[in-house]
């Protein structure tokens, strides 16, 4: 076990409590922020900095400054501290799902291989050799995916007008 | 090193923790954060597969990933708004009507 996994485990897992108990909508960001930061932080571990970059720039860059921007938009400063009324039926379900999931992978794990280190390729996980397979191998699911996103964006474009 | 085995344990508390603030929590804008919390959860699994595999499969699935989030984002906030204009507020236990 080394002291960098742990580190950055006990930060995601720590901000992640934080973001679901947060009171308020923009302290949840904050905690979303850190999980995104920590998980970057074990991409690069993990031999994935082309992932970890994208991680930092798309996650916390473009998709929670939007999420951010929303919560200042709609939720005035009286309304974000309002308590919500949380029921107790649907947090019992809660915590029974996630006993029942978590109950699986303690299950499967039982059947996982330990891993050890395995010897990589050279460049494994560089920029280079992840637009190789992207362009190469994945061509038909790229183009697939920028369909995906001209849909989203018209479709984020007609719900914005005034008159729907 | 840490093994796989502590980045599948680590993934799915992180994932779990999504799972219980996305059943719990009444906040629309929490629900998107958990969310997107479930959505990091399984990019770190795939990653730490992809390395352990030594697979580069895992990592182009990551951004494709990245690109569903993106859309899902823009397009839920946007639902969102619209909503917001008709009800005045972000708590889904509001949202109960279909027409107004």
């Amino acid at each position: 076990m080394d002291l960098y996994f742990i580190t950055f485990a006990v930060m995601a897992v720590g901000a992640g409590i934080f973001t679901i108990s947060a009171r308020e909508a923009l302290a949840s960001a904050l905690g979303l922020l850190t999980v995104f930061v920590a998980c970057a932080a074990l991409y690069l571990h993990l031999h994935a900095p082309l992932i970890a970059i994208f991680q930092i720039s798309i996650y916390a860059g473009a998709i929670l400054v939007l999420v951010v921007f929303v919560i200042m938009l709609l939720m005035s400063p009286d309304d974000r501290l309002e308590v919500i009324q949380e029921n107790m039926s649907y947090r019992i379900m809660g915590v029974f799902l996630v006993a029942a999931m978590i109950g699986l992978v303690v299950k499967a794990l039982k059947d996982v291989k330990e891993h050890g280190a395995v010897s990589l390729p050279d460049g494994f996980g560089s920029p280079g050799q992840i637009g190789e397979f992207f362009f190469r191998d994945y061509l038909l699911h790229f183009e697939v995916a920028s369909v995906l996103l001209l849909v989203a964006l018209i479709a984020a474009i007609y719900l914005g007008k005034k008159k729907l | 090193m840490a093994t796989l085995n502590y980045y599948i344990v680590l993934a799915s508390i992180l994932f779990g923790l999504g799972a219980i603030g996305f059943l719990t929590r009444r906040n629309a804008l929490i629900l998107f954060m958990s969310v997107e919390l479930m959505l990091n959860s399984v990019n770190l699994m795939l990653v730490a597969f992809s390395q352990f595999r030594a697979e580069m499969a895992g990592q182009v699935m990551v951004l494709f990933i990245y690109a569903v989030a993106a859309a899902e984002v823009a397009v839920g906030l946007a639902i969102l708004i619209v909503l917001f204009r008709h009800v005045k507020s972000v708590n889904i236990n509001k949202f109960n009507v279909l027409k107004w």
